[in-house]
């Protein structure tokens, strides 16, 4: 009988717990004692920070030592990140690159693509930027138009990427591309290429959100020339590069914790002396958050084991946003009022709900990478 | 969970359990035959001291039986064999209700007493399982732990989780098979979306049981329960119903079996304390560590 997706039980290993309480000792030294903590992993690009996690060995953990990682396990990985996290501490400015970049670096890229650019990543000193999205491909993603067209010493690089997320503080982007013209089979001829964001012919703007937040950007490209070593892996490779990224992005604690601030702040509203409909509302919000965080450690033994959990990080992030988005709407209507803390976290999170079920994937295009993985499509 | 245990509970629930045995038990007939085997095979003592088999395994079976909707008071008696010598056939009461006391030998309660003389009612819940008031005479008191009406609980989330993989994969079937607008409603995205919420919450029922049954005889036992409890009885409404959109008007009928489970997703939800007793009793320990402590309470209990 079919018993639908399979997460395998599995728990954290004692050498993973055992850096629980190090990174604690890290985040009370490092932050100031009035910090008012982040609710997002997008909130709070600090290279200082970044570049003390990368003392530290936090940064590039799973990765191979020659390439400045830890060669720790995507256990050791989770138990960090999650306390990070949990802590608001400011950590977007390394975070893309340590999850995603490079480990396609790790996957698809030369030997001295990893030699150049993974041991300043892991110092906390390289941050990357996702250049995916553009004005007319959002979730239909292969239909990318930005073109790289091949000349004697690179490509030149011509389109627009859009949304890209903190490209005005980052250093890199690796983007999708057209390699050579659209066929009949659409995935084919697309391409990744990394580059410089302080190249000649790159123009970024930043492009204000409702909050009044400026994260993400326009990314123009105008004849910008990307040497050769820019290609990632092979040229019209892109669309398998691209998709293998995703069991990165998707399954991680920022997935489902970008509105743990309102959950403390409200335990800490309504007292040690709850009533019980305060009391239910807390329970409910705790046996999902416990429940997920289950399923993403599930998902870290997926990576640990060197699978391609594409489906099963969808079905993470897809319950993961759902429930961010549950957390605000449902203390909203049970806060009780003269809370600031409280009143500061509902704003920020009601006013950032949008951006959970799009970013990352679109919860509609979630469900049909799940429903892909039932094999209805 | 032992995989061989796992094995045989399938192999013999998929071969004994069908509409007809669920139809029969639900008129008020005990399966003789299904306990027989049951019986013969040595499943009714999983998890029992002497069975060389653990806590886990016992609720793996549960898990098993779940999926076929079982229709055998399984729970009540391999709790009961695992605290008590193993004499006939006993059921445990909670709040004066036991499953299949009408034909019981022993009627043991979750606060601890024990009876050999008893009256029994019979009475059913929402999926038509027995479910008799019992009024015990004799009774003498049994030294339980102290963790036993979670014990209950956590048979009652393997059970909801086995039938969610059920109705999941009956939904799927359902929906490749039946054809509207010249072809299967699989195809549709809106029915897709639907199945992927479905898997989701099924997939979500799985993690949270596992989180709880990882926890048996560590301090967060309680915690997991009840917070697996609540999680669990949230997805058993949200998938039921999404199964029967699914089935269309033919999920509705009595003939189908569909309701075999879902009714049984209803009922298991109540039982040993809906969600929302458990969500005020894991918020109030949360609360009661306060706000500085909530994700210590979530990573411990993790
Ligand atoms: C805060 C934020 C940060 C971001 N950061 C980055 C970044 O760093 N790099 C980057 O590349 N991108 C980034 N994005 C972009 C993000 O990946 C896209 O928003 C997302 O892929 C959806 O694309 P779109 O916004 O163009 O919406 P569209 O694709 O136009 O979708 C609009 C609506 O239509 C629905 N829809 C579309 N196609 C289908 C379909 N086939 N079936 C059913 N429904 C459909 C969508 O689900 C959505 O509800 C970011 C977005 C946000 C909000």
């Amino acid at each position: 009988m079919f018993t639908g997706l399979e997460f395998e039980a599995v728990g954290l290993p004692p050498e993973a717990e055992a850096l629980r309480g190090e990174v604690r000792e890290f985040t009370s030294k490092e932050l100031p004692a009035d910090y008012w903590p982040n609710a997002d992993f997008n909130e709070g690009h600090s290279p200082d920070f970044s570049r003390k996690l990368g003392e530290r060995g936090w940064i590039g953990m799973t990765w191979p030592k020659r390439f400045g990682g830890g060669e720790r396990t995507f256990f050791e990985r989770y138990v960090v990140t999650e306390e990070l996290l949990a802590a608001g501490a400011p950590v977007s400015a390394h975070w893309i690159a340590d999850r995603q970049s490079g480990p396609l670096l790790l996957n698809y890229g030369t030997e001295a693509q990893c030699r150049r650019y993974l041991p300043r990543i892991a110092r906390g000193e390289c941050y990357f930027s996702i250049g995916m999205s553009e004005p007319n491909s959002g979730s239909d993603l292969a239909s990318v138009r930005t073109r790289a067209e091949r000349v004697r010493d690179g490509w030149i690089v011509n389109g627009t990427k859009i949304w890209t997320t903190d490209a005005q503080r980052n250093h890199y982007i690796i983007a999708l591309v057209r390699t050579s013209p659209p066929s009949d089979d659409r995935h084919a001829g697309l391409s990744q290429l990394l580059i410089d964001l302080y190249a000649d012919g790159v123009t970024v703007r930043p492009i204000r959100n409702l909050a009044g937040g400026e994260d993400f950007n326009e990314v123009v490209f105008e004849d910008c020339l990307v040497p050769d070593d820019g290609v990632v892996g092979e040229p019209g490779n892109g669309w398998i590069q691209v998709t293998s990224e995703l069991g990165y992005e998707r399954s991680g604690p920022e997935r489902f914790l970008s509105a743990f601030r309102v959950l403390v702040e409200f335990v800490r509203a309504v007292g040690n002396d709850p009533r019980r409909d305060e009391a239910a509302l807390i329970g409910r919000l705790a046996s999902h958050l416990m429940t997920l965080r289950r399923m993403s450690i599930s998902v870290a033994g997926m990576l640990q084991q060197g699978g391609n959990p594409a489906v099963e990080s969808a079905l993470v992030k897809s319950l993961g946003n759902d429930f961010e988005k549950l957390v605000g709407e449902l203390v909203r209507l049970q806060a009780p009022p003269g809370h600031p803390g409280l009143e500061r976290c509902l704003r920020q999170t009601l006013l950032h709900a949008p951006s959970f079920t799009l970013r990352g994937g679109t919860r509609e295009i979630l469900r049909g990478v799940i429903a892909r993985g039932l094999g209805l499509r | 969970m032992d995989r061989l245990i796992e094995d045989t509970a399938e192999r013999i629930f998929a071969d004994h359990v069908d509409k007809a045995a669920l139809d029969a038990a639900e008129s008020g007939e005990f399966p003789n035959a299904l306990w027989q085997v049951v019986r013969d095979s040595g499943l009714h003592l999983v998890g029992s001291p002497q069975s060389g088999s653990e806590l886990a395994d016992l609720y793996g079976v549960l898990r098993v039986a779940g999926r076929h909707a079982v229709p055998l008071p399984l729970a009540e008696v391999l709790i009961a064999n695992s605290l008590l010598d193993e004499a006939g056939f006993t059921t445990i009461a909670v709040d004066g209700v036991a499953p299949w006391a009408r034909i019981a030998d022993r009627v043991l309660t979750v606060d601890g007493e024990l009876s050999r003389r008893f009256d029994a009612e019979p009475g059913s819940n929402l999926a038509g399982e027995s479910r008799d008031r019992v009024v015990l005479f004799d009774t003498e008191r049994v030294d339980l732990p102290t963790d036993l009406r979670e014990r209950m609980a956590l048979c009652r989330v393997a059970l909801m989780s086995g039938c969610l993989e059920r109705i999941l994969a009956m939904a799927i079937d359902y929906a490749t098979e039946r054809e509207q607008f010249g072809r299967p409603i699989s195809r549709f995205q809106a029915v897709q979306h639907n199945l992927a919420v479905l898997a989701g919450e099924a997939a979500a029922a799985r993690c949270a049981y596992d989180a709880a049954v990882a926890s048996v005889d560590s301090p967060g036992f309680v915690h997991h329960v009840a917070a697996a409890k609540a999680r669990v009885g949230e997805a058993a409404g949200i998938a039921a119903e999404i199964a029967h959109q699914v089935h269309g008007a033919m999920g509705f009928t009595h003939e189908h079996s569909l309701h075999h489970f879902t009714r049984r997703l209803w009922a298991w939800r109540d039982e040993y304390a809906r969600e929302s007793l458990w969500q005020e009793m894991l918020g109030l320990r949360i609360a009661t560590g306060g706000a500085d402590s909530v994700w210590d309470f979530v990573v411990d209990a993790g």
